[in-house]
């Protein structure tokens, strides 16, 4: 029981202790400099995001080649440390890592908490829909919907279209077949999960994604709240990549027309977004 | 951290407790509707199964062994995604433009449980001694009229306890309707949790309506049985 309460009481130190940043550093950039190494949380089973590349077993994608492009500019070399979505803020809080790359939404509750970069990636809630079928929001109302069940997705939807029946299957492929047989007129979730199930399916010829959407997901690089320094220099430098067109060439590596994504670049990064 | 904090008012008062009593409302058309047709339907195949005609008695025995020994759910997907490959497009078409979910699982839920009903009925005319078919027959009733007005009277008697566990079984098999997509109890309380992450209350309320469901159905049952069918056992 002793041993039970002294472990409570540790991870309440601990946690603390990571709330008031005491184990962190105060100026990253400083740091950073100083170590001569970026240490940046980020998926590693996420394509293109973050993956694990089969030849040469390390971690590639769109993520990553933003962190690569801040250290050339810092003059540092990168360590690449997998995070998972529950796991990437404590991380970062406790010093663990210096920056979050890893898919994160930006929003105001975790904005709480943490710092975030301009927006270096935007994607949102879409459709896939037979061919020509769908231009507008307007053209689901009165229709059924298909998605899956207890996904985020199925409340934007019902939000975005109230009278659209939503009908909820258990997985994504289901509702794609019931979209192949007239039985849904869409399919809705995030841009990027319907980009893969078209780029799987047999014929798809036939569908395609309108660009209509029903809820932004826009994704910010993670920092440590309240490290003025190292936010400015991150911003600046994706600010750089975007004039440069070398964000819009890591788009187009990753989910441009060569890729199995085929996704419109319908952002750009602009300082204050 | 550890502890849950209940908040029963998730589902007692507005729109979510709205959304379980219209989840109710389709379980409760969905068993009504499946009784009476896998009922009327068992009752058939339990006579083409006892046929002399060995056609129908075969058509009868493929069709039992196929529906009861296959799962229900794959019964359910069958009808619903399967169902589009064998019929035209035009048919398909209007199905679509209905409420094809609900059918789908009515056709399913009635087919499946009539194979069990079918069976049921056929052990209790089979209780029935068949010198009571052969008097029949020599007093100048048919086989159908025999059937009609002495055996099944009394099998119907004897099948009703076994009847109430098929019903029940409906009641609950409804539930399996929520994979493609018809929005009835369970299907309803899982959106319930999915918004409030109140899981627990919903699928507790859920499940006492299943136990109250179940409940009035068994004593409807007893009731009809005691009083109409058997009023001497009383």
């Amino acid at each position: 029981m002793k041993k039970l309460v002294a472990m409570l009481m540790m991870t309440a130190a601990v946690s603390i202790a990571a709330k008031s940043f005491a184990a962190a550093p105060a100026d990253t950039l400083a740091e950073v400099k100083k170590k001569g190494v970026l240490v940046a949380g980020v998926k590693d089973s996420l394509p293109p995001f973050g993956y694990v590349d089969e030849k040469t077993r390390t971690i590639i994608g769109y993520d990553i080649d933003f962190i690569n492009a801040i250290a050339k500019k810092l003059g540092v070399k990168v360590e690449l440390k997998p995070v998972t979505s529950a796991s990437r803020m404590p991380q970062l809080q406790e010093g663990n890592i210096d920056i979050i790359a890893a898919t994160m939404t930006k929003n105001p509750e975790r904005a709480k908490q943490i710092d975030f970069s301009h927006t270096y990636f935007f994607t949102g809630q879409k459709f896939i829909t037979r061919k020509g079928a769908v231009k507008s929001v307007k053209d689901l109302e009165g229709k059924k919907v298909g998605t899956a069940k207890g996904s985020t997705s199925e409340q934007n939807v019902k939000k975005a279209i109230p009278s659209a029946t939503v009908l909820s299957f258990d997985d994504y492929p289901q509702a794609f077949l019931a979209l192949q047989q007239g039985k849904v007129q869409a399919v809705t979730t995030d841009e990027a999960i319907l980009a893969g199930i078209l780029a799987k399916a047999p014929n798809k010829g036939q569908f395609e994604i309108p660009n209509v959407q029903i809820s932004d997901e826009p994704y910010g690089l993670g920092m440590r709240k309240g490290d003025k320094n190292f936010v400015d220099f991150v911003n600046k430098t994706i600010l750089e990549m975007e004039k440069s067109g070398e964000a819009k060439k890591i788009f187009d590596k990753w989910f441009g027309p060569k890729t199995d994504f085929h996704l419109q670049r319908n952002f750009k990064i602009v300082a204050g977004k | 951290m550890l502890s849950y904090q209940f908040d029963w008012s998730v589902v007692t008062t507005g729109k979510y407790f709205e959304w379980l009593v219209s989840g109710l409302g389709l379980t409760l058309q969905l068993s009504a509707a499946g009784i009476v047709l896998s009922f009327l339907l068992g009752l058939l195949i339990a006579v083409l199964r006892m046929s002399h005609f060995s056609p129908l008695r075969w058509f009868a025995h493929v069709y039992l062994e196929f529906f009861r020994n296959t799962p229900l759910l794959v019964q359910i997907f069958f009808w619903y995604f399967g169902s589009y490959k064998l019929l035209p497009m035009a048919v398909n078409e209007w199905l679509n433009s209905t409420n094809f979910e609900f059918a789908a699982a009515l056709i399913a839920l009635t087919i499946y449980t009539s194979a069990f009903i079918a069976e049921d009925i056929r052990s209790g005319v089979l209780s029935i001694p068949k010198e009571q078919m052969e008097a029949a027959r020599s007093a100048g009733f048919s086989y159908i009229r025999s059937m009609q007005y002495i055996i099944l009277p009394q099998a119907v008697r004897i099948t009703v306890p076994p009847l109430i566990n098929q019903f029940l079984n409906l009641a609950k098999n409804s539930s399996l309707a929520m994979t493609i997509g018809v929005m009835e109890l369970t299907y309803q309380a899982r959106q319930v949790e999915s918004y409030t992450f109140k899981g627990f209350e919903a699928f507790t309320a859920a499940t006492l309506v299943y136990l109250v469901l179940s409940v009035v159905i068994t004593a409807l049952m007893d009731q009809y049985n005691n009083r109409v069918l058997n009023p001497q056992r009383g």
